[in-house]
């Protein structure tokens, strides 16, 4: 058959387009489970941290989860675990950031008056700039801290973080203005319907 | 392109004096993206290691195959499933370097080095070889990212695969993480691999 010819170049493509797009879905098949089981465990640990419910490593932090129950306040919907006969209480929260959507878990006390941590799921930021949302001593000054005004303030000191628990104020990320600008919204806003929500209750 | 076919001439062509990052200026687009971490870089080029080295290999085989009028449009194909596989490998065993790289393994398919060496040699030699001169040019892209990436994370971090190794008085320069350094970095080692070709003689 003629390699050149209309026909020939038809099937072929067809063909070599099947063969490939099968490898692919093969791949796909193979690995989805360790994927969807990647992104459980990702989930159950960033709740967790957001709760500052401590673990030592991903099977320890799955036994933990099972003691977590998805609850409603106020139509608001939270996680909620119950430590030492202390309540705690997490929420997802989304909102856009520099370049996507930065997504995570905020921990906060049933009276709303303290956040317990903070954790980046998902973020596009610049890497090395925003993208260092994702690093421990930015999450770490969301620990215990309390609110004021129901709100945490955004400042830009040195950019090596501000551990007073009692400060209400977040070190923001040197270099980084519109990512910490966009952090602060962010969790303000979602702060806002917490303290709503669970004032109702309180 | 050079006769050369032979294992040895190719590497030593593919690593150094024809190199493609510092030779021909290809591929510098991720040079850019994903040498501000060591850790990053490393996983992205064997990533395109791999890639290379498979589609060299495929289009080795399928080449007398391939109608002409469609060749280019059936390298992309191979080049892209080849990425695929490989991101969803990442995804399934390393997800957290996967979601650091983020839309940068994806992007080696636009990778130029990738469909410049599946053009100039795999077209025309036969499978194996054609396997090792893009596992060879691969490598060449790896040592010139694992450079700038040295002096970047050093300099922008003040550390090494992660571990502190400037003394903490040491000021992190925050250009060494922006993308723009690369640049830099980038012209600086051509500019002294050059050098070096030239005291050696070879031709340039």
């Amino acid at each position: 058959m003629d390699k050149q010819s209309f026909a020939y170049t038809v099937i072929f493509t067809a063909v070599v387009t099947f063969a490939f797009v099968l490898l692919l879905a093969m791949a796909n098949e193979l690995t989805i489970e360790q994927i969807e089981f990647n992104q459980e465990v990702r989930l159950q640990r960033s709740v967790l941290q957001a709760m500052g419910v401590e673990f030592q490593d991903d099977e320890q932090a799955a036994e933990l989860f099972e003691r977590v129950e998805q609850i409603e306040v106020n139509g608001l919907g939270l996680y909620s675990y119950e430590r030492d006969g202390e309540q705690l209480y997490a929420k997802e929260y989304a909102g856009s950031g520099v370049w996507g959507t930065i997504r995570g878990h905020l921990g906060i006390t049933p009276d709303g008056t303290r956040t317990l941590g903070l954790t980046v799921l998902e973020h596009e930021e610049t890497p090395g700039l925003g993208g260092r949302i994702d690093e421990g001593w930015f999450q770490e000054q969301f620990r215990n801290k309390r609110l004021v005004d129901g709100r945490l303030e955004m400042t830009s000191r040195d950019g090596t973080g501000d551990f007073d628990e009692d400060s209400g104020e977040i070190d923001g990320i040197t270099g980084a203005t519109g990512t910490s600008d966009a952090m602060a919204r962010i969790i303000n806003d979602h702060l806002q319907q917490l303290t709503q929500a669970l004032g109702g209750a309180a | 392109m050079s006769s050369a076919a032979a294992p040895g001439p190719i590497l030593r062509e593919n690593l150094w004096t024809n190199n493609p990052i510092f030779m021909q200026v290809l591929g510098i687009c991720s040079a850019l993206a994903v040498t501000n971490l060591l850790v990053n870089t490393v996983i992205m080029t064997i990533a395109v290691v791999a890639v290379m080295g498979m589609t060299n290999l495929t289009v080795a085989i399928m080449k007398s195959l391939i109608p002409r009028k469609v060749r280019m449009m059936v390298q992309t194909l191979i080049i892209a499933s080849y990425v695929i596989v490989v991101d969803i490998i990442l995804r399934a065993y390393v997800p957290d370097i996967s979601r650091e790289l983020g839309p940068y393994v994806g992007l080696i398919i636009t990778n130029c080095i990738i469909m410049g060496r599946a053009e100039a040699f795999a077209q025309s030699n036969r499978p194996l070889i054609s396997m090792w001169d893009g596992m060879t040019s691969g490598m060449g892209y790896m040592g010139v990212l694992l450079s700038i990436a040295l002096i970047r994370e050093l300099l922008g971090f003040g550390s090494l695969f992660g571990y502190q190794v400037m003394p903490a008085a040491f000021e992190p320069w925050i250009i060494m993480v922006m993308p723009p350094s690369a640049f830099f970095v980038l012209g600086i080692i051509i500019w002294i691999g050059k050098a070096i070709m030239e005291r050696e003689g070879a031709p340039a």
